[in-house]
């Protein structure tokens, strides 16, 4: 039992290690990997790149290559839609880009901002919401009293008194039901918030994949059900509330597509692009007068893709750098460590235990010396050897890890 | 004889664990004396707001609770033992010693187990009174980890008390100092769900590791 109990130990420790160890490895080594800033330009029809690092350099794709550069004024004239305020202050807006005229209320109105990491899927998500009133003909949005969810029907719960308010909860999930609706829902995607121009509602989808429009109107339900391709489902949905009043969300497929609700008519728009996955990649769209630049982030690539206005593909640009894994203090870390566990992780909100084990086996090496000195050891200590046999077996197996675990619980017994 | 030894437990602890308890129980009533305020000076519907989308946590005074009391029932069971190495006396016994520690550790168990069941009881029900499950069941999900750091932290104490020698001791505090820790990591509301389990699984292998300490000790490692 005694012996048992060190081996729990032993193990616990491994695992403790492998979380501390590379973790303060990291914050005395890790270097900063900075992913440049892509924006397309309507004047050059070129993608703008400013890279930071050894200072700020400002420059465009045909530039580059050149190894030509732009002043911070050049590089904000090609960029007329995000640097408005400076060019108008300069002077410097022009009258007209494309052979149409520019006005500044166009500009704002049609100017669009989007982004999503893959931290706000892997998230606990809420499973309450307020259901806003949709006409409520006041200027600002007010916060309902209650709140709702849709489990095997769609139930408000009075957020003073705590109880379901049954009348309600009743009208709308009859209307759903009638709809065809199959409860419980899969997602319920909105924007809960009073600080948005007017309510939308919420885009649900129910546990047949299927999507409905949900909102309240003069305290009534309002429940369309949008029309989608067979075998269509979206992992993802995130409302917007734009100036423009194109289109209700963006909507993200299991098949990684980018698809567009519009406003109203409910058609779902497919963007001709591929592998857009917000699970995995940071994803952020700028729209403008002319264009959408869809870029997509992630571990050692960028991705850019520009659509005009009738969503047909312009241009694309994509870039990759050294991973971690590929700088020497990643290489590194792989002769040192057989795995490491991180319990937090940059893409999720979620606490668990991230194992990741470092394939190419150059550990091996390591953990092998660290055998050999920890058998030295025992040969003369003079101890029998027999006795530390699983003891050899985890230094071989988790290299520093179980080596320092080993030896902070001494492998003496009397019997 | 079991029965003795858990009455020699009791007296040891007792006043501490009966205290450090009501401290829990008055942290529990102030989460709620705080949130009938919130509620009162701010709208219930805005209050149910903040908790769902602006993931502010209204239990998070509980996070060290649990670890006080741990730590108080340990050290107030496990370092009178070591004084002039009383903890022989009780290794004379006419009982296999492991079954002793094991009694001794099984009755602090329980003891942190009463207190746990106890708070996260009052919790739950003053938690109902306010809230749906949509908040309360992430709350609960919050705090598990917290409470078992409250008996990660008590096999941990007593392990370290009972090893005879100060250099390892040290080496002990710095095992635990690498794995306490992830039982304290900062989540929002429902984001240990993956975890508890492995976590609860973590604190049953530390929970015989006394074993290992008092083995050292009554062998008279110096």
């Amino acid at each position: 039992m005694v012996k048992l109990s060190r081996y729990f130990l032993v193990v616990i420790a491994v695992i403790g290690f492998a979380i501390v160890i590379p973790k303060f490895y990291w914050m005395a080594f890790e270097k900063p990997i900075r992913s440049p800033f892509i924006m397309w330009s309507c004047i050059d029809n070129d993608f703008m790149i400013t890279r930071s690092g050894d200072g700020l350099k400002r420059t465009s794709r045909n530039l580059e290559k050149i190894g030509e550069t732009l002043t911070r004024e050049e590089y904000e004239q090609k960029l007329p839609f995000l640097y408005v305020r400076q060019l108008l202050m300069n002077g410097t807006m022009p009258d007209s880009i494309n052979g149409v005229d520019i006005d500044t209320h166009d500009i704002s109105q049609r100017r669009t901002t989007f982004r999503v990491r893959p931290k706000e899927i892997h998230s606990p998500l809420p499973t309450l919401y307020p259901l806003f009133e949709s006409q409520s003909r006041r200027a600002n949005l007010e916060m309902p009293k209650d709140f709702f969810r849709i489990t095997w029907r769609m139930e408000f719960i009075d957020a003073e008194s705590n109880k379901i308010n049954e009348e309600k909860s009743r009208m709308f999930s009859a209307v759903l039901y009638k709809r065809g609706f199959k409860f419980p829902a899969k997602s319920i995607n909105g924007l809960p918030t009073t600080r948005k121009s007017c309510d939308e509602g919420y885009l649900v989808i129910d546990s047949k994949d299927q999507l409905f429009h949900v909102k309240m109107i003069e305290a009534k339900p309002f429940v369309e059900k949008v029309k989608i391709p067979n075998g269509l489902k979206f992992k993802f949905i995130k409302c917007v509330d734009f100036n423009t009043k194109l289109f209700y969300a963006y909507l993200f497929s299991t098949d990684n597509h980018l698809y567009i609700l519009t406003q109203y008519d409910y058609e779902l728009i497919k963007f001709p692009i591929e592998n857009i996955n917000p699970e995995l990649n940071e994803i952020k769209i700028y729209g403008d007068l002319f264009n959408f630049n869809i870029i997509s982030v992630g571990v050692g690539f960028l991705k850019s893709d520009i659509l005009d206005r009738d969503y047909k593909l312009v241009d694309q640009y994509s870039e990759t750098w050294e991973v971690i894994d590929e700088q020497i203090e990643g290489k590194v870390a792989k002769f040192l460590f057989p795995a490491e566990i991180k319990m937090t992780n940059k893409k999720s909100d979620f606490i668990k235990f991230n194992v990741e084990t470092n394939k190419p086996f150059n550990w091996l090496i390591l953990s092998s010396i660290l055998a050999i000195i920890h058998f030295i050891i025992l040969k003369r200590g003079k101890d029998k050897l027999t006795k530390h046999v699983i003891d050899l077996g985890i230094i071989a197996l988790t290299g520093i890890f179980g080596f320092i675990a080993v030896n902070i619980f001494p492998n003496k017994f009397y019997d | 004889m079991w029965k003795s030894v858990a009455y020699k437990e009791w007296l040891k602890i007792r006043w501490f664990f009966i205290l450090s308890t009501i401290f829990g129980v008055l942290a529990v009533g102030y989460i709620f004396l705080k949130v009938q305020y919130d509620f009162k000076f701010n709208d219930p519907n805005n209050y149910w707001y903040v908790l769902l989308f602006m993931k502010v946590k209204y239990f998070s005074i509980l996070k060290f609770v649990p670890l006080i009391i741990g730590f108080a029932v340990s050290v107030t069971q496990y370092f009178p033992e070591t004084v002039d190495k009383r903890i022989k006396l009780t290794f004379h016994l006419p009982i296999n010693e492991n079954k002793i520690l094991l009694i001794m550790m099984l009755f602090g168990t329980a003891c942190l187990l009463a207190s746990s069941t106890l708070l996260t009881l009052i919790f739950y029900v003053l938690s109902t009174i306010y809230f749906p499950v949509d908040i309360i069941i992430p709350a609960l999900i919050s705090i598990t980890p917290w409470l078992l750091s409250g008996f990660a932290i008590y096999y941990l104490v007593a392990f370290i008390i009972l090893e005879p020698m100060w250099k390892y001791r040290l080496f002990y505090l710095v095992f635990a100092s690498a794995i306490f820790p992830i039982f304290l990591e900062s989540s929002i509301a429902g984001g240990f769900a993956p975890v508890n389990m492995s976590l609860a699984v973590l604190v049953i292998g530390l929970s015989i590791s006394l074993l290992f300490s008092g083995y050292r000790f009554r062998k008279g490692e110096q």
